[in-house]
Protein backbone atom coordinates (compact mmCIF):
# COMPACT_ATOMS: atom_id res chain seq x y z
CA UNK A 1 0.00 0.00 0.00
CA UNK A 2 1.07 3.69 -0.88
CA UNK A 3 2.57 5.26 2.37
CA UNK A 4 0.44 8.36 2.77
CA UNK A 5 2.40 11.50 3.31
CA UNK A 6 1.74 14.47 5.92
CA UNK A 7 3.24 18.09 6.24
CA UNK A 8 2.41 21.06 8.57
CA UNK A 9 -0.81 21.58 6.23
CA UNK A 10 -2.23 18.42 6.98
CA UNK A 11 -1.30 18.67 10.43
CA UNK A 12 -3.43 22.01 10.98
CA UNK A 13 -6.39 20.69 9.37
CA UNK A 14 -6.29 17.45 11.63
CA UNK A 15 -5.30 19.63 14.78
CA UNK A 16 -8.92 21.39 13.79
CA UNK A 17 -10.69 18.76 12.58
CA UNK A 18 -9.58 17.05 16.38
CA UNK A 19 -10.45 20.57 17.76
CA UNK A 20 -14.08 20.31 16.43
CA UNK A 21 -14.71 17.06 17.81
CA UNK A 22 -13.25 18.18 21.08
CA UNK A 23 -15.73 20.95 21.62
CA UNK A 24 -18.52 18.31 20.37
CA UNK A 25 -17.80 15.90 22.94
CA UNK A 26 -16.87 18.26 25.44
CA UNK A 27 -20.56 19.71 25.32
CA UNK A 28 -21.92 16.33 25.71
CA UNK A 29 -19.28 15.93 28.97
CA UNK A 30 -20.33 19.03 29.98
CA UNK A 31 -23.93 18.73 29.67
CA UNK A 32 -23.51 16.13 32.68
CA UNK A 33 -22.43 19.05 35.19
CA UNK A 34 -26.52 20.53 35.49
CA UNK A 35 -27.87 18.90 38.12
CA UNK A 36 -31.38 16.97 37.08
CA UNK A 37 -34.67 19.09 38.22
CA UNK A 38 -36.73 18.02 40.98
CA UNK A 39 -40.21 19.40 42.07
CA UNK A 40 -40.15 18.72 46.26
CA UNK A 41 -43.79 17.90 47.48
CA UNK A 42 -45.13 21.20 49.24
CA UNK A 43 -43.56 21.13 52.87
CA UNK A 44 -40.39 20.11 52.56
CA UNK A 45 -38.01 22.25 53.45
CA UNK A 46 -34.70 22.82 51.14
CA UNK A 47 -30.56 22.20 53.35
CA UNK A 48 -27.55 21.41 51.88
CA UNK A 49 -25.40 18.90 53.35
CA UNK A 50 -22.88 21.16 54.03
CA UNK A 51 -25.03 22.29 56.80
CA UNK A 52 -24.47 19.44 58.76
CA UNK A 53 -20.59 19.27 58.01
CA UNK A 54 -19.41 22.60 56.97
CA UNK A 55 -15.79 21.15 55.40
CA UNK A 56 -17.94 20.25 52.02
CA UNK A 57 -18.96 23.84 51.40
CA UNK A 58 -18.85 24.96 47.89
CA UNK A 59 -17.41 21.88 46.72
CA UNK A 60 -18.28 19.41 44.07
CA UNK A 61 -19.11 16.86 47.17
CA UNK A 62 -22.58 19.53 48.76
CA UNK A 63 -25.53 17.72 47.76
CA UNK A 64 -29.59 18.72 48.25
CA UNK A 65 -31.19 17.55 51.78
CA UNK A 66 -34.72 17.63 51.77
CA UNK A 67 -36.84 17.35 55.26
CA UNK A 68 -40.13 17.13 55.34
CA UNK A 69 -42.03 17.24 59.42
CA UNK A 70 -45.44 15.95 59.69
CA UNK A 71 -47.76 17.74 62.27
CA UNK A 72 -47.76 15.42 64.70
CA UNK A 73 -44.79 13.97 66.45
CA UNK A 74 -43.00 10.62 65.63
CA UNK A 75 -39.40 9.20 64.19
CA UNK A 76 -37.31 10.58 62.13
CA UNK A 77 -36.41 8.41 58.28
CA UNK A 78 -33.39 9.28 56.02
CA UNK A 79 -33.82 8.06 52.66
CA UNK A 80 -30.90 7.94 50.16
CA UNK A 81 -31.14 7.80 46.14
CA UNK A 82 -28.28 8.19 43.77
CA UNK A 83 -25.22 6.66 45.81
CA UNK A 84 -24.65 4.87 42.82
CA UNK A 85 -25.23 7.53 39.51
CA UNK A 86 -25.83 3.93 37.52
CA UNK A 87 -28.89 2.57 39.08
CA UNK A 88 -31.50 4.76 38.36
CA UNK A 89 -34.61 2.58 40.04
CA UNK A 90 -33.01 3.56 43.68
CA UNK A 91 -32.46 7.41 42.42
CA UNK A 92 -35.92 7.46 40.73
CA UNK A 93 -38.08 5.89 44.16
CA UNK A 94 -36.48 8.93 45.96
CA UNK A 95 -37.51 11.08 43.51
CA UNK A 96 -40.94 9.94 43.34
CA UNK A 97 -40.92 10.01 47.25
CA UNK A 98 -39.44 13.74 46.80
CA UNK A 99 -42.20 15.07 44.53
CA UNK A 100 -45.35 12.89 46.17
CA UNK A 101 -45.36 12.07 50.16
CA UNK A 102 -47.42 14.31 52.57
CA UNK A 103 -45.71 13.43 55.83
CA UNK A 104 -48.36 12.76 58.83
CA UNK A 105 -46.49 12.14 61.75
CA UNK A 106 -42.76 12.42 62.19
CA UNK A 107 -40.11 13.30 59.91
CA UNK A 108 -39.00 12.40 56.41
CA UNK A 109 -35.51 13.42 55.04
CA UNK A 110 -34.59 12.63 51.44
CA UNK A 111 -31.19 13.12 49.19
CA UNK A 112 -32.02 12.00 46.21
CA UNK A 113 -28.70 12.63 45.02
CA UNK A 114 -26.57 10.98 47.50
CA UNK A 115 -23.62 10.86 45.44
CA UNK A 116 -23.23 13.98 43.17
CA UNK A 117 -19.76 13.38 41.99
CA UNK A 118 -21.59 10.53 40.57
CA UNK A 119 -24.17 11.88 38.25
CA UNK A 120 -21.76 14.13 36.06
CA UNK A 121 -20.16 11.37 34.47
CA UNK A 122 -20.28 8.02 32.77
CA UNK A 123 -18.13 5.12 33.15
CA UNK A 124 -15.88 4.52 30.69
CA UNK A 125 -15.59 1.53 28.79
CA UNK A 126 -19.14 0.99 29.94
CA UNK A 127 -21.15 3.23 27.16
CA UNK A 128 -24.35 3.66 29.32
CA UNK A 129 -26.08 6.36 27.75
CA UNK A 130 -25.82 9.47 29.42
CA UNK A 131 -29.77 10.46 30.39
CA UNK A 132 -32.99 8.67 30.75
CA UNK A 133 -36.15 10.16 29.70
CA UNK A 134 -39.26 9.40 31.16
CA UNK A 135 -42.31 10.09 29.52
CA UNK A 136 -45.54 11.71 31.66
CA UNK A 137 -48.84 11.26 30.91
CA UNK A 138 -49.27 14.54 29.33
CA UNK A 139 -46.81 13.64 26.89
CA UNK A 140 -43.90 16.06 28.45
CA UNK A 141 -40.71 14.26 29.30
CA UNK A 142 -38.76 14.40 32.28
CA UNK A 143 -35.08 13.78 31.86
CA UNK A 144 -32.54 12.22 34.39
CA UNK A 145 -28.81 11.79 34.15
CA UNK A 146 -27.57 8.52 34.33
CA UNK A 147 -24.21 8.50 36.16
CA UNK A 148 -21.80 6.17 36.85
CA UNK A 149 -20.68 3.73 40.14
CA UNK A 150 -18.05 6.16 41.37
CA UNK A 151 -16.88 9.52 41.71
CA UNK A 152 -16.30 11.25 39.03
CA UNK A 153 -12.63 11.14 38.56
CA UNK A 154 -11.90 14.58 38.33
CA UNK A 155 -12.99 15.65 41.25
CA UNK A 156 -11.92 12.00 42.98
CA UNK A 157 -8.29 11.02 42.05
CA UNK A 158 -5.74 9.13 42.77
CA UNK A 159 -7.37 6.29 42.74
CA UNK A 160 -4.66 3.70 44.53
CA UNK A 161 -4.21 0.01 44.02
CA UNK A 162 -5.42 -1.57 46.78
CA UNK A 163 -8.12 0.75 49.28
CA UNK A 164 -7.75 0.39 52.81
CA UNK A 165 -10.55 1.22 54.61
CA UNK A 166 -9.17 4.07 57.16
CA UNK A 167 -11.99 2.81 59.96
CA UNK A 168 -10.98 -1.07 59.71
CA UNK A 169 -8.04 -1.53 57.76
CA UNK A 170 -10.01 -4.00 55.66
CA UNK A 171 -7.98 -3.94 51.99
CA UNK A 172 -10.33 -3.35 48.83
CA UNK A 173 -10.25 -2.84 45.13
CA UNK A 174 -8.15 0.68 44.55
CA UNK A 175 -11.55 2.32 42.83
CA UNK A 176 -13.92 1.31 45.50
CA UNK A 177 -12.01 5.03 47.41
CA UNK A 178 -14.35 6.45 44.86
CA UNK A 179 -17.13 4.25 45.68
CA UNK A 180 -19.38 6.17 48.59
CA UNK A 181 -20.97 2.92 49.42
CA UNK A 182 -17.38 1.44 50.76
CA UNK A 183 -16.14 4.69 52.32
CA UNK A 184 -18.63 4.83 55.58
CA UNK A 185 -18.28 5.92 57.96
CA UNK A 186 -16.13 8.32 56.07
CA UNK A 187 -13.38 10.85 57.30
CA UNK A 188 -13.16 14.52 57.92
CA UNK A 189 -10.52 15.29 56.27
CA UNK A 190 -10.01 12.40 53.59
CA UNK A 191 -10.80 12.31 50.03
CA UNK A 192 -14.19 14.37 48.29
CA UNK A 193 -16.14 10.34 48.62
CA UNK A 194 -14.78 9.76 52.71
CA UNK A 195 -16.04 13.17 53.60
CA UNK A 196 -19.16 12.66 51.64
CA UNK A 197 -19.65 9.76 53.61
CA UNK A 198 -18.77 11.83 56.74
CA UNK A 199 -21.31 14.38 55.80
CA UNK A 200 -23.82 11.75 55.63
CA UNK A 201 -22.93 10.10 59.06
CA UNK A 202 -23.00 13.89 60.63
CA UNK A 203 -26.45 14.26 59.43
CA UNK A 204 -27.79 10.92 60.76
CA UNK A 205 -26.25 11.92 63.99
CA UNK A 206 -27.47 15.30 64.60
CA UNK A 207 -30.77 14.34 63.11
CA UNK A 208 -31.36 11.60 65.72
CA UNK A 209 -32.20 9.35 62.11
CA UNK A 210 -34.18 6.61 63.65
CA UNK A 211 -34.13 4.46 59.87
CA UNK A 212 -32.18 5.15 57.17
CA UNK A 213 -32.26 3.44 53.85
CA UNK A 214 -29.75 3.63 51.19
CA UNK A 215 -31.45 2.56 47.83
CA UNK A 216 -29.69 0.51 45.18
CA UNK A 217 -29.78 -1.65 42.06
CA UNK A 218 -27.36 -5.14 41.19
CA UNK A 219 -27.03 -7.15 38.68
CA UNK A 220 -28.67 -10.01 38.29
CA UNK A 221 -26.47 -12.24 38.33
CA UNK A 222 -25.10 -10.84 41.24
CA UNK A 223 -26.47 -12.70 44.70
CA UNK A 224 -27.72 -9.61 46.76
CA UNK A 225 -30.39 -8.82 44.26
CA UNK A 226 -33.64 -8.41 44.92
CA UNK A 227 -32.98 -7.89 48.69
CA UNK A 228 -33.29 -5.79 51.71
CA UNK A 229 -29.75 -5.88 53.81
CA UNK A 230 -30.11 -5.14 57.86
CA UNK A 231 -28.06 -4.32 59.93
CA UNK A 232 -28.86 -6.64 63.36
CA UNK A 233 -30.66 -2.87 64.99
CA UNK A 234 -32.95 -3.09 61.97
CA UNK A 235 -33.33 -6.92 61.69
CA UNK A 236 -36.89 -7.22 63.49
CA UNK A 237 -37.94 -4.73 60.78
CA UNK A 238 -36.82 -6.11 58.19
CA UNK A 239 -38.00 -9.35 58.33
CA UNK A 240 -41.43 -8.39 59.46
CA UNK A 241 -41.38 -5.92 55.84
CA UNK A 242 -39.84 -9.14 53.92
CA UNK A 243 -42.37 -11.29 54.83
CA UNK A 244 -45.35 -8.64 53.96
CA UNK A 245 -43.53 -8.01 50.64
CA UNK A 246 -43.67 -12.07 49.94
CA UNK A 247 -47.48 -12.09 50.93
CA UNK A 248 -47.73 -9.44 48.20
CA UNK A 249 -46.39 -11.49 45.47
CA UNK A 250 -43.06 -9.27 45.92
CA UNK A 251 -40.02 -11.95 46.62
CA UNK A 252 -37.43 -10.19 48.42
CA UNK A 253 -34.25 -12.27 50.06
CA UNK A 254 -33.50 -10.98 53.29
CA UNK A 255 -29.60 -10.69 54.25
CA UNK A 256 -27.81 -9.92 57.70
CA UNK A 257 -24.97 -7.17 57.02
CA UNK A 258 -22.14 -8.77 57.25
CA UNK A 259 -19.98 -7.87 60.41
CA UNK A 260 -16.72 -7.94 58.26
CA UNK A 261 -17.94 -6.49 55.38
CA UNK A 262 -16.18 -2.84 56.30
CA UNK A 263 -17.43 0.36 54.54
CA UNK A 264 -20.91 -0.35 53.41
CA UNK A 265 -23.82 2.00 54.50
CA UNK A 266 -25.93 -0.80 55.93
CA UNK A 267 -22.86 -2.08 58.19
CA UNK A 268 -21.59 1.35 59.39
CA UNK A 269 -24.69 3.53 59.67
CA UNK A 270 -25.50 1.08 61.86
CA UNK A 271 -22.65 0.76 64.13
CA UNK A 272 -21.56 4.56 64.10
CA UNK A 273 -24.83 5.63 64.93
CA UNK A 274 -28.31 4.48 66.37
CA UNK A 275 -29.80 4.26 63.32
CA UNK A 276 -31.55 1.33 62.07
CA UNK A 277 -29.69 0.76 58.76
CA UNK A 278 -31.13 -0.77 55.87
CA UNK A 279 -30.29 -0.96 51.86
CA UNK A 280 -32.57 -2.34 49.26
CA UNK A 281 -31.23 -3.88 45.76
CA UNK A 282 -33.52 -4.46 42.88
CA UNK A 283 -32.02 -6.40 39.67
CA UNK A 284 -31.09 -4.35 36.44
CA UNK A 285 -30.04 -6.10 33.56
CA UNK A 286 -28.42 -2.65 32.52
CA UNK A 287 -26.01 -3.31 35.07
CA UNK A 288 -24.61 -7.06 34.44
CA UNK A 289 -21.59 -8.34 32.32
CA UNK A 290 -24.21 -10.24 30.22
CA UNK A 291 -25.83 -7.57 28.97
CA UNK A 292 -25.79 -6.39 24.97
CA UNK A 293 -26.23 -2.81 23.55
CA UNK A 294 -26.81 -0.59 26.94
CA UNK A 295 -29.26 2.42 25.89
CA UNK A 296 -32.45 3.64 27.28
CA UNK A 297 -34.42 0.65 25.96
CA UNK A 298 -32.27 -1.21 27.74
CA UNK A 299 -32.48 0.40 31.41
CA UNK A 300 -36.21 0.98 30.91
CA UNK A 301 -37.55 -1.95 30.01
CA UNK A 302 -34.51 -4.79 31.02
CA UNK A 303 -35.03 -6.51 28.12
CA UNK A 304 -31.84 -8.75 26.78
CA UNK A 305 -31.59 -12.05 25.33
CA UNK A 306 -28.64 -13.03 27.03
CA UNK A 307 -30.09 -12.71 30.64
CA UNK A 308 -33.13 -14.73 28.73
CA UNK A 309 -30.55 -17.28 28.29
CA UNK A 310 -28.42 -16.99 31.28
CA UNK A 311 -31.72 -17.29 32.61
CA UNK A 312 -32.44 -20.58 31.49
CA UNK A 313 -28.93 -22.24 32.34
CA UNK A 314 -29.45 -21.22 36.04
CA UNK A 315 -26.56 -18.45 36.02
CA UNK A 316 -28.99 -15.52 37.71
CA UNK A 317 -30.30 -15.29 41.20
CA UNK A 318 -33.96 -13.78 39.72
CA UNK A 319 -36.92 -14.92 38.37
CA UNK A 320 -36.01 -13.03 34.89
CA UNK A 321 -38.88 -13.94 32.37
CA UNK A 322 -37.57 -11.85 29.63
CA UNK A 323 -37.94 -8.64 31.33
CA UNK A 324 -37.21 -6.38 34.71
CA UNK A 325 -38.65 -2.92 33.67
CA UNK A 326 -37.99 -0.03 35.52
CA UNK A 327 -41.44 0.61 36.54
CA UNK A 328 -41.02 -2.54 38.63
CA UNK A 329 -37.94 -2.09 40.26
CA UNK A 330 -38.90 0.99 41.44
CA UNK A 331 -42.63 -0.39 42.30
CA UNK A 332 -40.39 -3.33 44.25
CA UNK A 333 -38.57 -0.22 46.27
CA UNK A 334 -41.70 1.73 46.87
CA UNK A 335 -43.49 -0.96 48.09
CA UNK A 336 -40.24 -1.93 50.87
CA UNK A 337 -40.46 1.61 51.60
CA UNK A 338 -44.28 2.22 52.41
CA UNK A 339 -43.97 -1.44 54.25
CA UNK A 340 -41.03 0.23 56.36
CA UNK A 341 -42.74 3.48 57.15
CA UNK A 342 -45.70 1.10 58.04
CA UNK A 343 -44.04 -0.63 60.28
CA UNK A 344 -41.24 1.11 61.94
CA UNK A 345 -43.74 2.13 64.55
CA UNK A 346 -44.56 -1.44 65.32
CA UNK A 347 -40.95 -1.97 66.11
CA UNK A 348 -40.23 1.18 67.71
CA UNK A 349 -43.61 2.93 68.84
CA UNK A 350 -42.69 6.18 69.51
CA UNK A 351 -40.49 6.51 66.47
CA UNK A 352 -43.91 5.74 64.25
CA UNK A 353 -44.04 7.53 61.09
CA UNK A 354 -47.19 8.36 59.13
CA UNK A 355 -46.45 9.30 55.17
CA UNK A 356 -49.42 9.66 52.43
CA UNK A 357 -49.23 10.53 49.05
CA UNK A 358 -46.85 7.37 48.01
CA UNK A 359 -48.29 5.27 45.01
CA UNK A 360 -48.94 1.55 45.48
CA UNK A 361 -46.94 -0.96 43.90
CA UNK A 362 -49.84 -1.98 41.61
CA UNK A 363 -50.49 1.33 40.59
CA UNK A 364 -46.84 1.84 39.79
CA UNK A 365 -47.00 -1.14 37.44
CA UNK A 366 -50.07 -0.08 35.67
CA UNK A 367 -49.00 3.60 34.68
CA UNK A 368 -45.19 3.68 35.21
CA UNK A 369 -43.01 6.12 36.70
CA UNK A 370 -43.67 9.23 35.03
CA UNK A 371 -47.38 9.31 36.11
CA UNK A 372 -45.57 10.18 39.54
CA UNK A 373 -43.35 12.69 38.40
CA UNK A 374 -44.47 16.51 38.79
CA UNK A 375 -45.54 17.92 35.35
CA UNK A 376 -43.06 20.10 34.61
CA UNK A 377 -40.89 21.00 31.11
CA UNK A 378 -37.90 18.65 30.64
CA UNK A 379 -36.17 18.55 33.64
CA UNK A 380 -32.71 19.59 32.06
CA UNK B 1 -5.70 20.80 45.49
CA UNK B 2 -1.72 21.12 44.76
CA UNK B 3 -1.84 17.37 42.98
CA UNK B 4 -3.91 18.29 40.89
CA UNK B 5 -2.42 21.40 39.50
CA UNK B 6 0.89 19.74 39.25
CA UNK B 7 -0.45 16.52 37.17
CA UNK B 8 -2.59 19.18 34.99
CA UNK B 9 0.65 20.81 34.48
CA UNK B 10 2.50 17.90 33.53
CA UNK B 11 -0.66 16.62 31.43
CA UNK B 12 0.01 19.73 29.01
CA UNK B 13 3.52 19.45 28.97
CA UNK B 14 3.08 15.78 27.31
CA UNK B 15 0.16 18.04 24.72
CA UNK B 16 2.36 20.31 23.87
CA UNK B 17 5.24 17.28 22.94
CA UNK B 18 2.42 15.82 21.01
CA UNK B 19 1.31 19.05 18.69
CA UNK B 20 4.75 19.27 18.35
CA UNK B 21 5.13 15.78 17.17
CA UNK B 22 2.23 16.23 14.80
CA UNK B 23 3.59 19.24 12.96
CA UNK B 24 7.27 17.51 12.73
CA UNK B 25 5.39 13.82 11.81
CA UNK B 26 5.86 13.20 7.54
CA UNK B 27 3.70 10.38 7.80
CA UNK B 28 -0.17 11.07 7.75
CA UNK B 29 -1.47 7.89 9.75
CA UNK B 30 0.87 8.75 11.98
CA UNK B 31 -0.21 12.66 12.48
CA UNK B 32 -3.75 10.91 12.88
CA UNK B 33 -2.32 8.45 15.51
CA UNK B 34 -1.20 11.71 17.37
CA UNK B 35 -4.44 13.63 16.77
CA UNK B 36 -6.63 10.63 18.28
CA UNK B 37 -3.79 11.07 21.65
CA UNK B 38 -4.02 14.16 21.71
CA UNK B 39 -8.28 14.57 22.48
CA UNK B 40 -8.47 13.07 25.90
CA UNK B 41 -5.29 14.82 26.81
CA UNK B 42 -6.81 17.99 26.36
CA UNK B 43 -10.13 17.00 27.94
CA UNK B 44 -8.40 16.07 30.80
CA UNK B 45 -6.01 19.39 30.22
CA UNK B 46 -9.24 21.19 30.82
CA UNK B 47 -10.61 18.65 33.25
CA UNK B 48 -13.80 18.24 31.25
CA UNK B 49 -13.47 13.60 31.42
Amino acid sequence: MEKLYGNKITALVLLGLTALIGVWVSLSFISMWQDDAVYPQAGFKNKMLSEYFAGIANTPVDTAVYIQTGPEKGGTVLLLGGSHGNEPAGRLAAVVILENARVKKGRLIVIPAANPMNLTHTAAQDAHPQRLDLPLPSGKVRSFRMGARDSNPIYEWPNPDTYIHPASGQQLAGNEKSNLNRCYPGVADGSPTEQLAYAIVQLIKKEKVNLAIDLHEASPEYPVVNAMVAHERAMELAATVAMELESMGIPIRLEPSPKNLRGLSHREWGDATQTMAILLETANPSHGRFRGKTDQRLVITGQDKAYAKAATLGRLYIDYKGDQPLRYRVGRHLAALGLLFKNLGEVAPDKAVEIGGLPAFSQIMKTGVGAYLADKARGR
Amino acid sequence: MLITYIYQLLTLLVLILVIRCLFREKSLNMQIVACMVLLPLALRVLMIK
